[in-house]
């Protein structure tokens, strides 16, 4: 690139790959690989993943109980969700309202809905599509939170303070694991590269991941943080991301990541349009066994990231606590309907 | 209430504005002076409210740039604020923004940044300095050498100035051995000064 | 909307793929179940942030007298994709909102149906998932 004035700093490091417990990652639901296809190069010579990927799979992060081992779904198993999903897209796209069914939740029509695919669950592996229990360690670790009552919630118990709220509610972060995952509305992920780096943008809540590909060491162990620390390489045509130094946020499944937590992902375009995401979670000291979920992103050229300032607009806190406390004074229930 | 010491006082420092003095409108210059008496519970950025332009810059919170075909990215420490310079064709704001929308060029070897649509609820500093709804700024890096950029930006604002003004200031590369950004959000340290009088049980 | 997706999960086998984790963020603590809203009034403001958008209208009370009011509505990043911008909605305009007002009393209230005079829907338009890929938007 002619102006170059500026490029990203390469710090001179070492060869040695990041190291870490590995779980091998499971590949029971894989992207289908376009045949005879190479991934495009960047200039510089690395795989090119860049685009807006936007996380709009309309998949449930566990697999239903009734479906057992099986990763996908039956034709007809499809087909229900195809046509609930079409019928939900008629309603949305109605012009007017009509017998409105008011509720204390916004219309369906705000959601940014993604196609119903074959994927049964998110998650991969443990073979039945559900995260592993958790470790006795994972379990005292979780009832801490809060003085004993356990990690704040989306939906919370009691309104007395922010720490009621999980920390999405609170405009702090969704974290890892679940920044990269779908949700309502504002998936958006954009993946950036320059020479040494990979960026990956999260809309929801404008996180930025700036991955060295320098095999530099992680930061030290008392850093610990909602993002984690993240160090990729490239393995082929797949980046390979090994994030450590989590903060003891909910990872997925009732758990709090671990000091030990290591989480691996792996990207690798397989065709134009198709990126396959592979994560493992490896703690020990949370989950009885690593356990892995893979996501299928489709390239959206026309998807735009924009601006996401959460916590600046954030009136739901502030409603919500003065509401909690104008209710006390008039001796009413402060208790919160789900 | 902690009383902090010398921790947080303001050292002195000389001005980085051109000319010496901010060109407020006289309602402006009082808005500004509300905005200071007011400071400890006031700056947007005691709120971990995102900085906007040109603040974000001159933080005490280091930055990334990261150049691509994508775009020129520029990761903040503080508050995990970002923004994606276009340097394509020129795009409209659809709305306003802490971090606005940013339209990028070069003009020989300085990258010249056209910031609008942004949304005039940031400040400039911690003395109440600020910008209004219609603010546009314009910034210039130029890198003098390896180790520094000299960062410039016209600031205007027809509601609030009474003629477009400008800031310069070197910028300094960090060198350590692996510098990396590390996260800061700062959410959780501005609840009680946001929130704390609401809750069951305000903090002492 | 989570009700009724609730009882067609429980028909389905739970094919469903809205995870309850993802769902909104607790409306149910803000806004107060025992006290609808249903205004009609004209746009003064709207503020276009996250997580929610909201609208300011005035609204006319019997006695004459006007209140401001704050309608919440949904992520303007979503609007944006959808081709509306800052400019699409002009002050003056009227709609009429219906929603339940916030528990602290304040004249805030969820937009759970928010239309022009004649009933179209504001900023409609999900998705659907027929429309080929590069067809949509």
């Amino acid at each position: 690139m002619k102006h170059s004035v500026f490029a990203s700093v390469l710090v001179a490091g070492l060869s040695c790959l990041p190291s870490g417990a590995q779980a091998p990652a499971a590949k029971v639901a894989a992207t289908p690989a376009q045949a005879n296809w190479t991934p495009p190069k960047t200039s510089w010579g690395d795989p090119d993943l860049q685009g807006q990927w936007p996380a709009t799979a309309n998949i449930p992060m566990q697999r239903p109980a009734n479906l057992g081992n099986r990763a996908e779904l039956t034709d007809e198993e499809l087909a229900q969700r195809e046509s609930q999903a079409k019928k939900q897209a008629a309603e949305d796209g109605e012009e007017v309202a009509k017998g409105t069914d008011v509720t204390i939740n916004p219309p369906s029509y705000w959601v940014e809905r993604g196609k119903p695919v074959r994927q049964a669950s998110l998650v991969v592996d443990p073979p039945d599509g559900r995260i592993p229990p958790l470790t006795p360690e994972g379990k005292a670790a979780v009832q801490a939170q809060r003085g004993g009552l356990g990690p704040g919630s989306h939906f919370p118990d009691k309104v007395e303070s922010p720490e009621d709220f999980d920390s999405y509610s609170r405009c702090i972060t969704r974290g890892m694991v679940s920044s990269m995952l779908p949700t309502l509305y504002d998936f958006g992920n954009e993946i950036i590269q320059a020479p040494g780096y990979v960026l990956i943008r999260n809309e929801m809540i404008h996180e930025t991941r700036v991955i060295p590909l320098d095999g530099r060491p992680h930061v030290g162990k008392g850093i610990r943080t909602y993002m984690g620390d993240s160090r990729g390489h490239w393995d082929g045509n797949t980046l390979v991301v090994e994030t450590t130094n989590l903060k003891a946020q909910p990872g997925a499944g009732g758990g709090l990541f671990s000091d030990a937590a290591v989480l691996t992902e792996r990207f690798t375009r397989t065709s134009p349009n198709d990126l396959s995401y592979d994560l493992t979670v490896n703690d020990p000291k949370t989950w009885t066994r690593p356990w892995s979920l893979h996501m299928p992103y489709k390239l959206d050229p026309k998807y735009t990231i924009y601006e996401y300032a959460c916590h600046e607009g954030n009136y739901m806190m502030l409603d919500a606590l003065t509401g909690a406390r104008d209710l006390e004074k008039k001796g009413q229930s402060t208790k919160v309907d789900r | 209430m902690w009383q902090t010491g010398a921790i947080n006082s303001e050292p002195a420092g000389e001005s980085v504005v051109e000319g010496g003095a901010i060109p407020y409108k006289p309602a402006a210059l009082e808005k500004k002076k509300a905005n200071f008496a007011n400071r400890r519970t006031n700056d947007p950025e005691a709120k971990c409210y995102m900085p906007g332009i040109p603040r974000a810059n001159y933080m005490p919170y280091p930055f990334q740039i990261v150049q691509s075909p994508r775009g020129i990215m520029f990761v903040y420490e503080y508050a995990s604020a970002n923004r994606l310079v276009n340097m394509g064709k020129p795009e409209e704001a659809g709305s306003d923004t802490w971090m606005g929308t940013n339209n990028g060029h070069w003009e020989g070897d300085t990258l010249v940044v056209d910031v609008t649509g942004l949304n005039g609820l940031a400040w400039f500093d911690r003395a109440g300095d600020f910008g209004g709804k219609e603010l546009h700024v314009v910034e210039r890096f130029s890198r003098p050498d390896p180790y520094h950029l000299n960062y410039e930006a016209t600031i205007e604002d027809p509601t609030v100035f009474t003629r477009p003004w400008k800031i310069s200031m070197p910028l300094y590369r960090k060198v350590e051995k692996n510098a990396q950004l590390l996260e800061f959000k700062c959410v959780e340290f501005a609840e009680d000064l946001l929130y704390g009088r609401f809750e069951k049980q305000p903090p002492k | 909307m989570r009700k009724r997706l609730a009882i067609a999960a429980a028909s389905a086998g739970l094919l469903l793929s809205v995870a309850p984790a993802w769902a909104h963020h607790a409306f149910q603590a803000e806004f107060d179940k025992g006290k609808p809203v249903h205004l009609t009034g004209t746009v003064t403001e709207m503020e276009w942030i996250n997580p929610h958008s909201w609208i300011h209208i005035d609204v006319k009370n019997p006695d004459g007298t006007v209140t401001n009011w704050m309608v919440e509505c949904g992520s303007p990043n979503i609007m944006l994709r959808r081709g509306f911008t800052k400019r699409s909605l002009e002050a003056g305009t009227e709609l009429t909102i219906q929603g339940y007002q916030a528990k602290n009393g304040t004249n805030r209230a969820n937009g759970s149906s928010v239309t022009f005079k004649d009933g179209k829907k504001l900023f409609v338009g999900g998705s659907n998932p027929d429309i080929p890929e590069d067809q949509q938007k």
